[in-house]
């Protein structure tokens, strides 16, 4: 297999794990030693989080063995997690949600060893932070609690630190403090420690990856060196052929008239794809919110909207966790779809069965709850819910966070045919490869827009350019 | 001393001595402020003794008698809020704080900060047990136990009775309660087959024996406690049965009915209750002990009788909605207070 | 602290001190050692059941039976615990266990706390009836004496006041099992991955709301000096308006025991003033209503205010 002496800190035999009939991980064998810095990589519903949950000490095996180097429990033998989904208590400060995953903190004056340790944890790992123990964390920017969640994983909590799982660690930051982060990475397992290292982000893979893992239907289907690998040939180990974007802006279109027009200078023309960029934080998401809730009214929810609204958090902002995927497409179409204040539910059914197979959600019945489906389809429900109605403008908020590159491709093309049947649309997103989709681009930065970019003018460089700009001047 | 209790003894008979008994004490508690802690307002009970506390009150303000009268309602009918109410009351400066109490016993606590801080408490209706205040106690019991007794006088052969309960765990419901099963033991002729609560409401009680009825064999007398009477009658006509001989409360809508059927079919029975006026009488007390007249720390109130005599009276002075009421005078007062001596 | 988490407490101080000022404004006579016991005794029974509430919402529950619970724990003070103390308190151990294991039903069960809690407070109502028909019994002598005591300087309700939220605050807001209690309601799921059994802590919380609740009727019954069956049937709705006007919310685990504290002496208090005011009992709910609308709307400008800047 490897060529790894060292003893392995956690080693899974043939594991497997069943939920009822759904074989979310189907017999992998896996082991990971110190130094080692593993990429895990596959599409969504791929069985990465069940691996997860398995080396953590989450989920028992269905069958085959899960073994630490200790002997005894995950904990024990020093595994950390930090988690897709934001896992913080919201209502505790930062240096409590270190309290909570740390027992060893007791005593009548707990609370100065707490602040100093993840502090200290959030010095290494990112320097210059600003994040102060003390503050709440609902009062922290989805970035910051990122960074709290990461620091907390590195941090010693009364015993040593031997294997963090980093589970999309950098969906929510931007590129400098995801490159603090990657340094990190590596600095952590030159010294000893592990590392399995879970994004979507291939570059990111390969820039701090020792080896990489490649779970495709719940089995490894390659693991070599990060060297024996190509962007390519791990695209297409992943079972999914990109598609050639290079063509992918449709230059020469005509829009219609302008659909969109905020004080900021922010526009957008009918059928048109505008995209939002700079750095995560600096007044994208803002904008757009105050758009939506400019054309929308809290009062009517009128049988057409004029816009609708893609969340990209989609645990706040987005799934009704008690409903089922119909329900949870339907719901923003029931004033069209419904007769005399009644549910019309035959065509509630056949709208979700459209956007089913259309969007490719991966679920045998669209009455099952939305919590059984992985984080990356989830999210193509709230596309279908946005997409089913009938709303000439469609707002994204960074919605492909977590999603597979398969479906992201899918998305792109779905969204390109509604904008040319004349839908517009205004997309913020962080990653630059998405942005590079748009028609237009408005680059923000400290919450102005620094840049207004269209056509073949639409270049990773000009983009960071823009955003960077106003940092070198000063 | 003694010439007073003398001439106090006498007074209900020689009205001349007592209004000048009443005259001599009137000008002592001129400065005297006297509150009403109600615990509820909520059926044409309560509503007509406010009513009779607020003539009464201004009328004795308008005499100079007393300073001041008010009343005061707690919001919701829970004895906490009640305590809470008498504690303001104290702190305002009240000298006697009249109390018709939502619990005899959950009050001691406040009723014992008032009489600590030197204020008169007089309880009546819904009593209090703490030993500083006064209670004008209505013998309930007794009321149970009078109304087993008509029915023996008119029914001699005895038969199945129906008894229509009050509040379920409120003492006047087990008291009045208690009576008429005592009745029913001293007059075995009788027996209760059922038993039912009407939260002395009528549209309570009429819901309630419409639900028994079936399954109850011949009834010839229904006991009651007072404003569920018209709501059985109601019932036992919808069900199609004859009407029972159905004691009732005083409330004008069965004072009412009984006239209806008195004419129609010469119907005959008692009307027996407690006469919201009880306040006032409540009232007259606290002013004379806050004359500084030695009262007894349990009095008793009479019941108001309406029979076939005296109720067409009854009725002409009986607002709609309303309960048949007497306003008691001091005098009566003074007599109740002589008596209890 | 960040401004926000400290404006989460000055709002109910504030409205306390408003309220206060305007009630001596009323009655001069409130304003003395004398004044504030008649004004406050009353509110440290409910001050503790509005603690107990927070540590049910605290883990994102709510619980409908507290009123009867604490008329059933007043109704086992006034009977059990004065006859054979030592039995009392058997049984007032037992009913503390019995919520810890109804919070432990309620997260093994996933069922819904306000159903629960709403089919037991019928439970407890009933027991109460059982142990005392009809209204009655007595206050344990030294329970009496504990209530009625007259320490130097503050009255009893305001020590007690005070007592009691120092004790809450440190055992909720200071130490580690507190902490860990408000991670539940903040976010069970990381709670249950840092390794921690989240049934035994909803079984903490309920139980500690169990102690507060028992406390609750216990003290009420010292200052009443007997009990009955539906004493504290209002505390229910009483102590979860405490809480908010404290400074708690429903869902997410914000809660403040100095706040909880601060708001059942606020409710207290704004029923008195409203009787001061001498306003007819028809619109005291209704004053009663206004005034909690009033605070929150308070709270909510400044939440908005705060995120603002």
């Amino acid at each position: 297999m490897n060529d790894h002496e060292r003893a392995p800190l956690v080693s899974l035999t043939d594991a497997a794990r069943y939920f009822g009939p759904v074989r979310a991980l189907d017999g992998v064998t896996l082991s990971v030693a110190q130094g080692d810095c593993v990429g895990l990589v596959g599409h969504n519903g791929a069985g990465k989080s069940t691996l997860v949950n398995l080396v953590n000490g989450g989920l028992a095996p269905s069958s085959g063995t899960v073994g630490f180097a200790t002997g005894g429990s995950a904990l024990e033998a020093g595994v950390r997690s930090v988690f897709q989904e934001l896992s913080l208590c919201p209502n505790l400060t930062v240096a409590e949600n270190l309290r909570i995953s740390h027992s060893a903190l007791k005593g009548p004056n707990w609370r100065r060893p707490a602040r100093a340790e993840i502090g200290q944890s959030l010095d290494t790992i990112f320097p210059g932070h600003g994040i102060d123990p003390n503050a709440e964390v609902d009062t922290l920017s989805i970035a910051e609690r990122q960074m709290v969640e990461i620091a907390i994983g590195f941090a010693p909590r009364g015993s040593e630190t031997r294997l963090v799982i980093l589970d999309e660690p950098t969906s929510s930051l931007d590129a400098g403090i995801a490159n603090q982060l990657l340094a990190h990475v590596s600095r952590f397992c030159a010294s000893g420690g592990a590392v399995i290292f879970i994004s979507h982000m291939l570059g990111e893979v390969f820039q701090v990856a020792t080896r990489i893992v490649v779970l495709k239907d719940g089995k490894v289907v390659a693991e070599r060196p990060v060297e024996d690998f190509t962007r390519q040939g791990l695209v297409d180990a992943m079972g999914h052929v990109t598609a050639d974007t290079a063509d992918a802006t449709g230059t020469g279109r005509d829009f219609g008239t302008e659909v969109v027009r905020t004080d900021q200078g922010l526009t957008a023309r009918k059928g048109e794809i505008v995209g939002l960029s700079g750095l995560a934080g600096h007044g994208q998401a803002a904008a757009l919110a105050r758009l939506y809730l400019s054309r929308s009214s809290a009062w009517r929810a009128g049988k057409a909207p004029e816009v609708v609204f893609v969340a990209g958090d989609r645990q706040r902002d987005g799934v009704l966790p008690l409903w089922s995927i119909l329900r949870n497409i339907s719901v923003s179409i029931l004033p069209q779809g419904s007769r005399r204040g009644l549910v019309d539910r035959e065509g509630e059914a056949r709208v979700a069965q459209d956007w089913k197979t259309r969007i490719g959600i991966r679920t045998d019945d669209v009455a099952n709850p939305i919590l059984s489906l992985s984080g990356g389809n989830q999210q193509k429900v709230l596309f279908a819910r946005a997409l089913a109605s009938s709303a000439p403008v469609v707002i994204m908020d960074d919605p492909m966070r977590g999603v597979d590159v398969g479906t992201k491709q899918d998305v792109y093309a779905m969204i390109r045919a509604e904008a040319a049947r004349g839908r517009t649309f205004l997309w913020y997103s962080t990653e630059t490869e998405e942005v590079c989709q748009c028609d237009r681009v408005f680059v923000f930065r400290n919450h102005e827009i620094s840049a207004e970019l269209t056509g073949s003018a639409i270049t990773e460089e000009k983009i960071l350019e823009a955003s960077f700009e106003m940092q070198e001047a000063s | 001393m003694t010439l007073s209790k003398m001439l106090l003894s006498a007074a209900g008979l020689a009205l001349a001595a007592g209004l000048a008994q009443a005259e001599s004490h009137m000008s002592e508690t001129a400065d005297k402020r006297i509150a009403l802690s109600n615990n509820y307002a909520g059926n044409s009970w309560r509503q007509a003794m406010l009513q009779t506390w607020q003539e009464i009150g201004a009328q004795a303000v308008t005499d100079g008698i007393v300073a001041a009268a008010d009343a005061y309602t707690t919001s919701e009918n829970q004895p906490t809020e009640q305590a809470a109410q008498i504690q303001n009351l104290i702190l305002q400066g009240y000298d006697a704080i009249v109390l018709n109490a939502a619990s005899p016993t959950a009050l001691n606590g406040a009723v014992k900060e008032a009489c600590d801080a030197g204020v008169i408490v007089v309880s009546f209706d819904g009593i209090v047990t703490e030993p500083c205040a006064w209670r004008i106690a209505v013998d309930f019991a007794a009321m149970g136990r009078e109304e087993v007794d008509y029915l023996a006088s008119r029914l001699p052969d005895g038969g199945n009775l129906l008894e229509i309960r009050g509040l379920a765990g409120v003492f006047v419901d087990d008291e009045i309660s208690k009576g008429i099963h005592d009745g029913v033991e001293v007059h075995d002729q009788f027996k209760i087959v059922g038993s039912v609560h009407g939260d002395w409401a009528q549209d309570v009680s009429q819901k309630a024996v419409a639900g028994i009825l079936p399954s109850l064999p011949d009834v010839v007398g229904v006991v009651t406690q007072g404003g569920d009477g018209y709501g059985a009658a109601q019932a036992f006509k919808a069900a199609g049965r004859d009407t029972p001989l159905i004691v009732l409360g005083n409330r004008q809508d069965e004072l009412q009915w009984w006239a209806d059927q008195r004419d129609a079919t010469g119907y005959e029975t008692l009307s027996l209750s407690i006469a919201p006026g009880v306040a006032s009488l409540a009232l007259w007390v606290a002013q004379q002990i806050l004359a500084g007249e030695e009262v007894p720390k349990d009095l008793t109130v009479p019941f108001l009788k309406i029979t076939q005599d005296n109720l067409d009276d009854a009725l002409a002075t009986t607002p709609e909605g309303s309960v048949a009421n007497v306003t008691y005078s001091l005098e009566v007062a003074q007599q109740v207070i002589s008596d209890a001596k | 602290m960040t401004f926000l988490a400290r404006h989460r407490i000055i709002l109910p101080v504030v409205s306390l001190a408003v309220l206060l000022a305007a009630t001596f404004y009323m009655q001069p006579r409130a304003m003395s050692y004398f004044g504030l016991n008649l004004l406050f005794n009353l509110a440290v029974p409910i001050a503790l059941a509005t603690i107990a509430q927070m540590m049910i919402i605290m883990v994102n529950d709510i619980d409908l039976s507290l009123g009867a619970f604490v008329s059933l724990a007043a109704c086992v003070t006034a009977t059990f615990l004065n006859d054979a103390p030592m039995l009392g308190l058997l049984i007032l151990l037992a009913l503390i266990l019995s919520y810890a294991l109804l919070g432990a039903v309620i997260h093994a069960l996933e069922l819904p706390a306000i159903v629960v809690t709403l089919g037991m407070s019928f439970v407890w109502g009933g027991i109460a009836l059982f142990i005392l028909p009809s209204p009655g019994g007595a206050a344990p002598g030294w329970l009496r004496t504990l209530m009625t005591v007259k320490p130097p300087f503050a009255p009893m309700a305001v020590v007690a006041a005070v007592i009691i939220a120092a004790v809450t605050h440190l055992l909720i807001m200071r130490s580690g099992i507190g902490t860990v209690l408000r991670g539940v309601g903040g976010n069970a799921r990381s709670v249950a991955r840092a390794g921690w059994s989240v049934i035994r802590l909803k079984a903490l919380a309920y139980g500690l709301a169990g102690l507060f609740g028992v406390l609750a009727g216990m003290a009420l019954v010292g200052l009443a000096t007997s009990a009955d069956a539906n004493i504290a049937l209002r505390y229910t709705l009483l102590s979860i308006a405490g809480v908010i006007l404290g400074g708690g919310e429903f869902t997410g685990g914000k809660v403040s025991p100095t706040g909880a504290v601060i708001g059942a002496f606020t409710l207290t208090l704004a029923a008195s003033f409203l009787s001061f005011m001498r306003l007819s009992p028809d619109w005291q709910i209704g004053a009663q209503g206004a005034i909690l609308i009033l605070v929150l709307t308070a709270r909510l400008i400044f939440r908005q205010k705060g995120s603002e800047a």
